[in-house]
C-alpha cells in the first residue's frame, strides 16, 4: 500500500516534470552538471507552483512573516534588507580627487525603508536613512548629493515602488530626476509633457517570482515618452566578454514577453552602454549605476548628447578602469543602498 | 551525491531500487558497491581518490594483521600506526579543505568505521574481510556516509546471512526514509535558515531572549539534521536489506545529562566506548585511571565533531558533568524528575553555544547574554523571531520528545487505533509531497557534511 501510494506521488510529479521538460532547456553535462541538474529540477519540478505555494502558504499560516527573504504584507512584497555593515563614500571621493569633473551622488533607499511602518512588527530592517546620511556626510566638498530619501518618503502615498518587484517605478524615478537634473544645471522636462503608456498592467516582478505570492495586486509597467524631446540615434552595448551589440533604442520590447519585464528599460545587463542622441550640446554624462537607474535613463537622455552607462554590478570596485572619465563633462553615481553596500564593502 | 536532494529522491533512488530488486541476489552486493562509488564521485570524480586509497589501505592492513596475529608487538605497532595516520589525515583534510569541492565528504564517518574494523581485527572480534567488495560496501555504504550511524563490522557481516527483501521491508524502509527526509528538509532546513538569520545579529547586540532563541534553534537544527540523515540512512538500508542501528532516541527532556548523551548520537558514543575507553583503560581498576579514561573519551568525542578548542572544551565539560552525575548526583536525580529535566535542558543548551560560536570569546559573549548581562532581557528582534517561529519551535520540541512515538504506539494497540494506522500510507504520501515542496525553496539547503 505504502509503496503503491508513494509510487503514485512520485509518478505524478515525474510526469509533470517531463511535461515541462519539453518546453525548457535541459542542462547539458558539464563540470557543474550536478548543481545545474539540481537547480533545473528545483525550478522545473512537476506542479512546481502548486507545491511551492503549498509550502509557503502553510509557513505563513503557522506564523512566519517572510518567504525566501521577502516580507509579505497586505499591500506589497518587500525585500528584506539587513546588515550591520557601515558604508562610506570612498569610491566617489577617490573618483572625484582623480578626475575632478563635476560629480553627483544619488543613493536610493528601497521599499523596506520607505514603507517600514508596514513591515511586520519588530522585523529586522536596516535604517537606510541613517546610512545614506552617513555616506553623504563622508563625501568631499564639491561632490553634490541628491536627497532621494526625502523626495521619495514625501511621495509615500503615490505609486513610487512596485508592489511585486524590488525596484522603484518610473514615477518615483521621475521625481528624483527632477531634483537631480536641476542641481546639474538643466531645466527638467515637466511631467505634463510626457505621454505615459502602460506597457503591461499585469507585471509581476522579481519578488513575485521569488515567492509566488499572488494575493498582492500585480503591477503596472509604464513607459514615459516626450514627443518633442531629443531622439536616440545610437545605442552601443559592450558586454563583459568584449562583444559589442548595436541597437537603435534603449528599450528592449522582447523583455515584455519574459518573466523579467523590468529588463524592458535597458535590455540585457551589460558592462558598458553608450547612448547617443540627436542633441547637439556637447554635454556628456558618465553614469555609474546599478539596475535601479534603468528607469531613470530615459529621463536623462533628454539633456545629453552622449551618456556612458557603466554597470557597477558588473565592474565592482574596478569601475574606473572601464572607460576614460576625462572625456565627460559630468559624472553621476546612482545606486540603491543595498548595492552600494554589496559592491563597495 | 546528497541524499536529501531532488536529484537523488526524484531520479536516482527509484532507478536504484528498481535495478536492485530486478537483478539476481548474487549481483546485488556488487551493484550496491558500484552505485556507492558512482554516487560518491558524482559531480566530481576526483573526490573518490581519497576513500579508495583509504579502502585499499584498510583492506591490506586487515589481512596483514591476520598474518602477524601471533606477533603481538608487530600487530600493536601496525594498529597504532594506522590509527595515527588515519586520524592525522582526517583532521588535516577536515581542517584545510572544508570549502573545497574536492572535499571527500563523509570522511569523519568512514574513518571511524575503518578504524573500528582494524581494531576489531586486532582484538580478534572478527576475521578480516577477504572479499574486497564486502569491505568496500561496509566502509562506503552511501546512506550512512552523511551523518552515520556507525555500525560495527560484526553487525554488518551478520546481516548478510539473513537478508530479507520483500515488499513489506521495502515499504517500511521507504516510510522511514521519508520521515527522515521530512526531518531534514522540512524541519532541519527551516531551523537552519532561522539560525542563520539569527546569526546575522552580532552577539553583543543580543538580548537574553534572542541568545536563548539562538541556542534553542541551533540545537533543534543540529538534532534534526543529524536525526534526519540517520533515519534516511536506516530507511535506505532497510530498502536494500541492511538493518542499521538507531542513532538517536529522543534525547530532549531527559532527566539527566547521562540520559541525554546516551540517546544523542548513540552509535558515535558507543564507538568511542568500545574502541577507545574499553580498549585502553579496561586494564586499570584504579578509580582515577577510570575517571581519566572517561573524561578523555568525551574529549575525543568532542574532537571528532571538529578539531578545535571549543569542541574539545565541550567534550571535556560533558565528561566532567557525566562523571559528576555518576558519582554524586545519581540519587538526587532519581528523586527529582522535573528538576532533572530542567537541569539537563539548561545545561545542554548552554553547552551547545560552544558548537556554533566561532571561538571561545564569542561563546563568552553569548553566555553573558544568556544570563541576562547582554543587551537587556527582551528586544524587538527576539520578539519578532519568537512570534514568527513559535509554532515551528513547539512542533519541533514535540517531535523531538517521545510523546509522538508514544501516541503511534498506543494507537497500534487499540482497535480504533489500528484502523487509523491503516491510513499511515496516506500520511507518508502527504509527507513526501511536503518534502518535495520544501526542497523547492532556494538557498536553504546547507549541507552539514561540509564540516563532518
Amino acid at each position: 500500500m505504502t509503496v503503491i501510494l508513494l509510487f503514485a506521488v512520485y509518478l505524478t510529479v515525474l510526469i509533470g516534470t517531463i511535461r515541462i521538460f519539453n518546453h525548457t532547456e535541459f542542462p547539458v553535462p558539464s563540470s557543474q552538471f550536478a548543481e545545474e541538474l539540481e537547480e533545473y529540477l528545483r525550478q522545473n519540478l512537476g506542479f512546481h507552483d502548486v507545491l511551492f505555494q503549498l509550502k509557503s502558504r502553510s509557513d505563513l499560516m503557522i506564523g512566519e512573516k517572510m518567504i525566501q527573504g521577502v516580507y509579505i504584507t497586505d499591500e506589497r512584497l518587500i525585500e528584506k534588507q539587513f546588515s550591520y555593515q557601515e558604508s562610506n563614500a570612498d569610491p566617489v571621493n577617490d573618483f572625484y580627487q582623480k578626475y575632478a569633473i563635476p560629480t553627483y551622488l544619488i543613493l536610493v533607499p528601497s521599499a523596506s525603508e520607505i514603507y517600514e511602518s508596514t513591515l511586520p512588527a519588530n522585523a529586522l530592517n536596516t535604517n537606510q536613512e541613517k546610512l545614506i546620511k552617513a555616506v553623504y556626510a563622508d563625501t568631499e566638498t564639491g561632490i553634490r548629493c541628491v536627497d532621494a530619501y526625502h523626495i521619495l518618503s514625501s511621495l509615500k502615498d503615490s505609486y513610487i515602488y512596485y508592489r511585486t518587484d524590488s525596484h522603484w517605478t518610473s514615477y518615483g524615478a521621475y521625481y528624483v530626476y527632477q531634483s537631480a537634473i536641476q542641481k546639474m544645471g538643466f531645466t527638467p522636462v515637466s511631467y505634463q509633457n510626457y505621454v505615459i503608456s502602460h506597457l503591461s498592467t499585469d507585471f509581476r516582478g522579481d519578488l513575485y517570482q521569488k515567492t509566488l505570492y499572488d494575493t498582492v495586486k500585480s503591477d503596472v509597467l509604464d513607459c514615459y515618452t516626450y514627443e518633442k524631446g531629443s531622439k536616440i540615434t545610437d545605442v552601443q552595448m559592450i558586454f563583459q566578454n568584449g562583444t559589442i551589440r548595436r541597437r537603435s533604442d534603449i528599450y528592449d520590447k522582447s523583455a515584455l514577453e519574459s518573466e523579467d519585464m523590468y529588463r524592458f528599460y535597458t535590455g540585457e545587463p551589460c558592462q558598458k552602454m553608450i547612448i547617443r542622441t540627436d542633441l547637439d550640446n556637447d554635454k556628456k554624462l558618465l553614469l555609474y549605476k546599478d539596475d535601479y537607474a534603468d528607469c531613470m535613463i530615459p529621463f536623462l537622455v533628454q539633456h545629453y548628447s552622449e551618456i556612458c552607462v557603466i554597470n557597477l554590478k558588473q565592474t565592482g570596485c574596478e569601475f574606473q578602469s572601464v572607460t576614460d572619465p576625462s572625456e565627460y563633462t559630468q559624472a553621476m553615481f546612482l545606486c540603491s543602498v543595498r548595492n552600494w553596500q554589496d559592491i563597495f564593502q | 551525491m546528497q541524499i536529501a536532494s531532488l536529484t537523488f529522491v526524484m531520479l536516482v533512488l527509484p532507478a536504484l531500487l528498481l535495478i536492485y530488486y530486478l537483478i539476481p541476489d548474487k549481483a546485488r552486493q556488487g551493484f550496491l558497491v558500484l552505485s556507492c562509488f558512482l554516487l560518491y564521485s558524482y559531480g566530481n570524480p576526483v573526490r573518490v581518490l581519497y576513500p579508495s586509497a583509504f579502502l585499499c589501505y584498510d583492506y591490506g592492513t586487515g589481512l596483514l594483521l591476520e598474518k602477524v596475529r601471533k606477533n603481538r608487538i608487530a600487530s600493536t605497532g601496525i594498529v597504532c600506526f594506522s590509527v595515527l595516520i588515519q586520524i592525522a589525515s582526517m583532521s588535516y583534510i577536515r581542517n584545510t579543505a572544508q570549502e573545497n569541492e574536492f572535499f571527500p565528504f563523509g570522511i569523519a564517518i568512514y574513518t571511524l568505521q575503518g578504524l573500528g574494523y582494524l581494531i576489531g581485527v586486532y582484538r580478534r572480534h572478527h576475521a578480516p574481510a577477504v572479499n574486497f567488495i564486502e569491505l568496500a560496501l561496509y566502509l562506503l555504504f552511501f546512506p550512512s556516509l552523511f551523518a552515520g550511524g556507525l555500525f560495527s563490522y560484526t553487525d554488518f557481516t551478520k546481516q548478510k546471512q539473513n537478508k530479507h527483501l520483500n515488499i513489506i521491508s521495502l515499504s517500511d524502509g521507504l516510510s522511514l526514509f521519508i520521515r527522515g527526509l521530512a526531518e531534514k528538509v522540512v524541519l532541519a532546513d527551516t531551523f537552519g535558515y532561522i539560525f542563520r538569520e539569527l546569526q546575522q545579529i552580532a552577539p553583543e547586540n543580543m538580548s537574553m531572549l534572542t541568545a536563548w532563541l539562538t541556542t534553542i534553534i541551533f540545537s533543534m537544527y543540529l538534532y534534526f539534521e543529524l536525526l534526519g540523515y540517520s533515519e534516511m540512512a536506516r530507511g535506505l538500508g532497510r530498502c536494500f536489506g541492511y538493518e542499521l542501528p538507531k542513532n538517536f532516541s529522543h534525547p530532549f527532556f531527559t532527566p539527566s545529562m547521562t540520559a541525554f548523551m546516551k540517546s544523542y548520537n548513540i552509535t558515535l558514543v558507543l564507538w568511542f566506548e568500545t574502541n577507545f575507553r574499553r580498549l585502553l583503560f579496561r586494564k586499570y581498576s584504579d578509580k582515577y585511571a577510570y575517571h581519566t579514561g572517561f573524561i578523555l573519551t568525551w574529549v575525543f568525542i568532542g574532537a571528532w565533531y571538529g578539531v578545535r578548542i571549543k569542541f574539545i572544551l565541550w567534550g571535556f565539560l560533558i565528561g566532567i558533568l557525566l562523571l559528576n552525575e555518576k558519582l554524586f548526583l545519581e540519587k538526587i536525580i532519581k528523586k527529582q524528575y522535573i528538576a532533572g529535566i530542567v537541569y539537563t535542558a539548561l545545561t545542554s543548551q548552554l553547552l551547545w553555544v560552544l558548537f556554533f560560536s566561532s571561538n571561545l570569546t564569542e561563546a563568552g559573549i553569548y553566555w553573558k547574554a544568556m544570563f541576562g548581562f547582554g543587551n537587556g532581557i527582551l528586544d524587538q528582534t527576539g520578539i519578532y523571531f519568537l512570534v514568527s517561529y513559535i509554532a515551528l519551535i513547539l512542533s519541533g520540541f514535540y517531535i523531538a520528545t517521545d510523546l509522538f512515538r508514544n501516541i503511534t504506539e498506543r494507537m497500534s494497540v487499540s482497535d480504533f487505533g489500528q484502523k487509523i494506522m491503516n491510513f499511515m500510507p496516506l500520511f507518508h504520501g502527504a509527507l513526501l509531497i511536503l518534502c518535495l515542496a520544501s526542497m523547492l525553496y532556494d538557498g536553504q539547503h546547507e549541507h552539514l557534511w561540509l564540516w563532518m
